[in-house]
C-alpha cells in the first residue's frame, strides 16, 4: 500500500447497536476497497472469534486500514477502528473514539435508535468528533426511514439532510457513504517534529510475538527500532516490527502522525500494555500523555468452581489463558466451603462474564458451577480501615463495621412513553433515584443513580420484560456510597452455605430471604430426610422454609429379565448426584447457585 | 468361587388381545391367525438348545409370562409342558406359574390348564374398580376380577397370586385399600402390590396420564402394607407379599441371582458356568415372527453379553437387597465369582448409613434400606 500523506487519512469508527449490522458494513468496506479476495473474504472478518459471531458482538477491538480511491480520482487511507459493542466495555470504546476524527452512528431503519448507541453518541461528540449518521437495512419492509430519521434528529440532534442510507447487506449505498467518510470527515493533525505521543487503542497477546499494540500515532514518528516507554508503567521495550492491518498484517517501517497501526515491542503481558496508555520515545519523552487513561477495574464478581475438583489444575490454566488477552479479567483462588477449590473471578460486568464463562466451558471444555454475581463493597472498619470486599462471605463480623459502602452507577435508560410507569417502578424497586428525565420525541431518556449490587442481579432482564424490549440501557460507574447494607446467609440442613450469601439492603433483606428459602425449596430435590432452609442475618433467621422428605426411592417391578435399563436408571441417578454439590449430606443442585438471581426473575 | 446356582425356565408366550397402555414387556396385538401351533414347535427346538446349558441341574420352576399367556389353548399349553419335560429334567416338585388374564373367556379354561401340569397362577387383576381398570386399559370388568380368584381355588390350584397395581390415575387411599381389603377377603395367599410406572415406550409415558403425587402414593403403600400384614402376608419382597412358605419359587430364583434358560420371543436369560467363572446375559428376537423362524438355530439369540466382575456385585444387589430378608452372605461370593471384597466399599458404606444390615450370616436391606433401595443400590455401581 503506497504511503499517504496526512490529509489522505482518514480514522473512523463505527456507533452501532448490537445486531444493527455493523460487521456487515465493516466487511462491505473491506470488499469495497478489495482488500482481501473473495476467498479471504470470510464473513465478518472482523468478529475473530465464534462466540462473539453468534452473539453479535465484538469483544475485541480489530482495526483495519483500507485503501479507497474516490470519485475524485484521489486516493485515501481509510482507517477502520473497531469497538466493542457492549455497556460492559464503555471505557474502551472511548478509547476507540478518541483515536478518530468521526464516527459512523449506524442506526437499523426499522429498530430505531438504542440507549447504549445514545450514550457512545454523546461520547463521541463530546470528543468533537464528526458524527455521520447512517440508516442500515433499508431494503428491508419494516425500514421506517422518516420516524428513525426524526428520532435521531430529537435525540441527538443530527438532522435529516445528513443522513446517508445504506443496506450493508445489499451493498446499496456503500459507495455515497465512502464519499462521505472522505468528504466529511476531517483528515488527522498533530505535530511531525513534536516528541512521540501515541495512544494504546488495543492490545491483545500473540503466541510468537507477545503483546500486539493498536496505536494511533498524534504527535511525533514511531519507527523500527526505536526505543520507547510506556507512560504509566515507565517501563521500556523496543520496537521489533510495525505496521497495519489491511486486514492482513503489512509490515512498515515508520508510522507517521495521524496514522493507525500496529506495533510489537517484546511486551510480555498485557498489563505491559494498558488500553488507553500513552507511548513515547524514552530518549525524547512528550510531556503530556494522551488524557483520559484509566486503570480497568473489575467491578462484578463471582465464584467459579470446577465440578469437578479434578479439573481446578485446567481451570487455572485456562484462565491463564484468557487472561492474556484480557487486562480487564481478573482473578484469584477462592475455596469455598459448599463448593470446594475454584476462583474469585472479576468482570468489567455481566456480558463480560457470561462470555467468559461460555468461553471456559466451550472452548477448554470445564463444568463450572458459577455464584451469583456480587458487586465490590468497601467496608470501613472500626479501626478506620477500608476494605474491598468482592465476596460477600468475606464481609467482616457486624461488630467490627463501622460502615459499609456500595457501588453506584449512573444510569441512562432510553424507553418509549408506554412503558414509562413499568421501567420508573422497576428503577424504584431497585433502590434508583431518579436524576432526570426528559422527553425526546415519542421516548423518554431516564437517568438514575442506582446501585450496582441490584443492576448486576437481574435488572437487564427486568428492563426487558418491563418494556417488551423496547427498552435499551447503558451505565457507567460513579462512586462509593455508603448504605444501610447486611449480609445474608443461606443456611441448608443448618450449615450456612458460604456460596450463597449476598449482601443487600436491610429493608430487602427479609423479602429477599423469602423469596430465596421459597425458590430453594423448589429446587434442592427432596432427600431422605428432612432439610430445613433458613435466611439469616447474624444469628437471626429472618426466613425459612422445608424441604420434605422423600418417601420412598424404589424401583417397583423387576423381574429377572432386562436388566439394563433398570441399570440405566441407577446410572442416571448417580450421574445426576456427580453433577450436584454435596453439601453436609444435602445433595444441591448447580441451579441452587443461583437461585439469588432467579428469585425477582421470577416474580 | 462361582458355584451353579438353582435354575428355572423362563417361556415367553407374547400375545395379547390389546395391549395395555402402562405394559413395558414383549406384548404383541393379536393376529388373526395366531400360530399357536407353529410357536410352540419354535419353543420346543428352543428348549432342545437351552438344555445343553443345565450343566446337570434340574429346572426348578417354569414361569409361562407374556403377553396373555391364557389365550393360548390348553391343549396346546399340555403340548408345551410335555414337551417340554421330555427335553429338560424337570425337578419333582417343580413349581409352573402361568398369568392369566381375569377375563371370563379364561376363567372358562382354568380347570383345563390345571389339568396341563400348570400349578400355579398368576392372575392380572390390578383393580377391584372399573373405573380404574378402564383407565388401566384393561378389558375385563371388576366382577370379573373378583370371580377369577373362585375360578382358580374351583379349577384345583391351590397356589395363585392376584397382581395389584396401586397409585392409579385418580386412585384415593380409601379405593387402594379396598382393592387390597377384596384381594384378600378372596383368599389371596399371594399378591404383587405394585406402584404403576409410566415406562418408557409405552402409550402411558408418550401421553401421561395425571397420577396420584408422591405423598398419595406413599400414603397408598402404607395404608395397604398395612392391610396386607394384619392379614397375615408378609412381605418378601419389594411388591411382593404371601403368606409364609408361599413365595414364588421362580422370582426368588432371579432375587437370589440364580440362573433362568430363556425360551419365547424377547425373553431374557442368565447362565452361569462354574467350570470358566462366566456369567452371561441372553436375549430372544423380540418379534414372533423373527423368532420363530430362527429357534433352535445357531441364530436364536437377538444378544449374549457377560456379565463383566465389575458389574457383579451391581446386578447381584439389585436382585438380592429387593428380599426383605436378603441373602445367605455365601451367596455374595458364590453367586457372582467375585470375592467379598468386591463389594467393598459399597457394603460398609450403606451398612453406615443404615441402608443394610449383615447379621446371622446374612446381608438384607434395613427397613430404610429397602425403601431408599435406589440409593442403596447407589453404592454398588462401579467407579467410571
Amino acid at each position: 500500500m503506497p504511503v499517504q500523506a496526512i490529509d489522505h487519512i482518514r480514522n473512523f469508527s463505527i456507533i452501532a447497536h448490537i445486531d444493527h449490522g455493523k460487521s456487515t458494513l465493516a466487511d462491505r468496506f473491506i470488499q469495497g476497497a478489495a482488500a482481501l479476495s473473495n476467498r479471504e473474504m470470510s464473513e465478518q472478518v472482523l468478529d475473530s472469534m465464534d462466540l462473539e459471531r453468534e452473539r453479535g458482538i465484538t469483544i475485541k477491538a480489530q482495526s483495519v486500514s483500507l485503501e479507497y480511491t474516490a470519485r475524485n480520482g484521489e486516493t485515501y487511507q481509510l482507517n477502520f477502528i473497531d469497538t466493542p459493542g457492549h455497556v460492559d466495555f464503555s471505557y474502551e470504546v472511548s478509547r476507540s473514539l478518541y483515536a478518530c476524527e468521526g464516527a459512523l452512528l449506524l442506526v437499523d431503519a426499522s429498530q430505531g435508535v438504542e440507549a447504549q448507541s445514545v450514550a457512545n453518541c454523546y461520547t463521541a461528540i463530546e470528543q468533537d468528533l464528526e458524527i455521520l449518521p447512517v440508516l442500515n437495512k433499508i431494503d428491508l419492509p419494516s425500514a421506517e426511514p422518516e420516524r428513525v430519521i426524526q428520532q435521531i434528529d430529537e435525540i441527538i440532534g443530527l438532522h435529516a439532510n445528513d443522513v446517508t442510507s445504506i443496506s450493508a447487506k445489499t451493498g446499496q449505498g456503500i459507495e455515497e457513504l465512502m464519499e462521505a467518510i472522505v468528504h466529511q470527515i476531517p483528515a488527522p493533525q498533530g505535530e511531525f517534529d513534536a516528541p512521540l505521543k501515541a495512544l494504546i487503542i488495543d492490545s491483545w497477546f500473540d503466541n510468537y510475538v507477545g503483546v500486539v499494540c493498536l496505536v494511533r500515532v498524534f504527535d511525533g514518528e514511531l519507527k523500527k527500532g526505536d526505543r520507547i516507554r510506556v507512560m504509566s508503567t515507565e517501563r521500556q521495550f523496543q520496537v521489533s516490527e510495525l505496521g497495519i492491518f489491511t486486514p492482513r498484517k503489512s509490515n512498515w517501517d515508520k508510522l507517521t502522525t495521524g496514522r493507525v497501526g500496529f506495533v510489537v515491542a517484546g511486551i510480555k503481558d498485557i498489563d505491559g500494555a494498558p488500553v488507553g496508555d500513552t507511548l513515547t520515545h524514552a530518549a525524547h519523552p512528550t510531556e503530556t500523555p494522551v488524557p483520559g487513561f484509566k486503570r480497568v477495574q473489575p467491578r462484578v464478581f463471582a465464584g467459579l468452581f470446577p465440578i469437578s475438583s479434578n479439573d481446578y489444575e485446567a481451570f487455572r490454566e485456562a484462565l491463564g489463558k484468557l487472561r492474556l488477552n484480557d487486562a480487564s479479567l481478573a482473578y484469584e483462588p477462592e475455596s469455598s466451603d459448599a463448593l470446594g477449590f475454584g476462583f474469585r473471578c472479576g468482570f468489567l460486568g455481566m456480558l463480560h462474564m457470561e462470555i467468559i464463562q461460555e468461553r471456559l466451558e466451550r472452548e477448554y471444555g470445564l463444568e463450572l458451577i458459577t455464584t451469583a454475581p456480587t458487586v465490590v463493597h468497601e467496608v470501613l472498619t472500626r479501626d478506620g480501615d477500608i476494605l474491598s470486599i468482592d465476596n460477600p462471605s468475606r464481609l467482616p463480623s457486624i461488630g467490627d463495621i463501622e460502615e459499609v459502602r456500595e457501588p453506584i452507577i449512573r444510569a441512562s435508560i432510553l424507553v418509549p412513553q408506554d412503558f414509562i410507569g413499568n421501567v420508573i417502578k422497576l428503577c424504584e424497586d431497585k433502590r434508583g433515584v431518579q436524576k432526570d428525565m426528559q422527553y425526546v420525541g415519542n421516548q423518554i431518556s431516564l437517568e438514575y443513580e442506582m446501585p450496582m449490587g441490584e443492576v448486576v442481579l437481574d435488572f437487564f432482564d427486568r428492563l426487558k420484560s418491563a418494556s417488551r424490549g423496547y427498552a435499551s440501557f447503558d451505565y457507567s460507574f460513579q462512586r462509593f456510597q455508603q448504605g444501610d447494607l447486611v449480609r445474608l446467609d443461606i443456611l441448608v440442613n443448618n450449615d450456612r452455605i458460604d456460596a450463597l450469601s449476598i449482601i443487600v439492603h436491610r429493608e430487602h433483606a427479609e423479602q429477599k430471604g423469602r423469596d430465596i428459602t421459597e425458590r430453594l425449596k423448589d429446587i434442592i430435590p427432596r432427600q431422605m430426610f428432612e432439610v430445613p432452609i433458613q435466611a439469616a442475618i447474624g444469628s437471626k433467621v429472618i426466613a425459612r422454609s422445608t424441604v420434605k422428605a422423600m418417601r420412598k426411592n424404589v424401583t417397583s417391578k423387576c423381574y429377572g429379565g432386562d436388566m439394563s435399563r433398570k441399570k440405566k436408571l441407577l446410572e442416571k441417578q448417580k450421574e445426576g448426584k456427580k453433577r450436584m454439590k454435596q453439601v453436609g449430606k444435602v445433595d444441591i443442585p448447580q441451579d441452587a447457585f443461583l437461585a439469588v438471581l432467579q428469585v425477582d426473575s421470577n416474580k | 468361587m462361582l458355584t451353579p446356582p438353582p435354575i428355572g425356565l423362563y417361556v415367553h408366550l407374547p400375545w395379547c388381545v390389546q395391549k395395555c397402555p402402562y405394559c413395558d414387556f414383549n406384548s404383541h396385538g393379536q393376529p388373526r391367525e395366531t400360530p399357536f401351533e407353529g410357536y410352540t414347535d419354535a419353543l420346543l427346538r428352543d428348549a432342545e438348545t437351552e438344555a445343553e446349558s443345565l450343566d446337570g441341574r434340574t429346572i426348578g420352576s417354569i414361569y409361562i409370562g407374556g403377553g396373555t399367556p391364557s389365550l393360548f389353548p390348553p391343549p396346546t399349553i399340555d403340548r408345551l409342558l410335555t414337551g417340554l419335560s421330555r427335553r429338560l429334567p424337570l425337578g419333582t416338585d417343580c413349581e409352573i406359574t402361568m398369568e392369566a388374564n381375569p377375563g371370563t373367556f379364561e376363567l372358562e379354561r382354568f380347570r383345563a390348564f390345571r389339568r396341563t401340569g400348570v400349578n400355579r397362577l398368576s392372575i392380572g387383576v390390578q383393580s377391584f374398580h372399573a373405573h380404574h381398570l378402564r383407565a388401566l386399559g384393561r378389558i375385563h370388568g371388576g366382577g370379573e376380577a373378583a370371580q377369577a380368584a373362585e375360578a382358580a381355588r374351583e379349577a384345583g390350584f391351590e397356589r395363585f397370586n392376584l397382581d395389584l397395581m396401586f397409585a392409579l390415575p385418580g386412585q384415593t387411599v380409601t379405593e387402594a385399600e379396598a382393592d387390597v381389603a377384596r384381594a384378600i377377603e378372596l383368599g389371596a395367599r399371594h399378591i404383587s402390590h405394585y406402584q404403576l410406572t409410566l415406562e418408557p415406550g409405552t402409550a402411558f409415558h408418550a401421553q401421561p396420564p395425571t397420577l396420584p403425587d408422591e405423598d398419595t402414593a406413599a400414603a397408598i403403600q402404607e395404608a395397604c402394607s398395612a392391610r396386607l400384614a394384619e392379614a397375615g402376608l408378609e412381605r418378601y419382597e419389594v411388591s411382593a407379599w404371601s403368606v409364609p412358605g408361599e413365595a414364588c419359587r421362580h422370582n426368588l430364583t432371579y432375587w437370589q441371582f440364580g440362573d433362568y434358560l430363556a425360551i419365547g420371543a424377547g425373553a431374557h436369560g442368565k447362565i452361569s458356568d462354574a467350570a470358566t467363572g462366566r456369567i452371561e446375559r441372553y436375549s430372544k428376537w423380540r418379534m414372533p415372527q423373527q423368532y420363530m423362524a430362527r429357534a433352535g438355530g445357531p441364530e436364536a439369540l437377538a444378544e449374549h453379553y457377560p456379565v463383566v466382575a465389575e458389574e457383579r456385585p451391581l446386578e447381584f444387589a439389585m436382585n438380592a437387597l429387593r428380599l426383605t430378608d436378603g441373602v445367605p452372605a455365601a451367596y455374595l461370593t458364590a453367586r457372582t465369582g467375585v470375592t467379598e471384597d468386591a463389594f467393598e466399599p459399597a457394603l460398609s458404606d450403606a451398612e453406615a448409613e443404615g441402608l443394610i444390615e449383615r447379621r446371622d450370616g446374612r446381608v438384607r436391606p434395613t427397613e430404610r434400606g429397602l425403601t431408599f433401595l435406589n440409593n442403596t443400590l447407589g453404592h454398588f455401581l462401579p467407579a467410571t
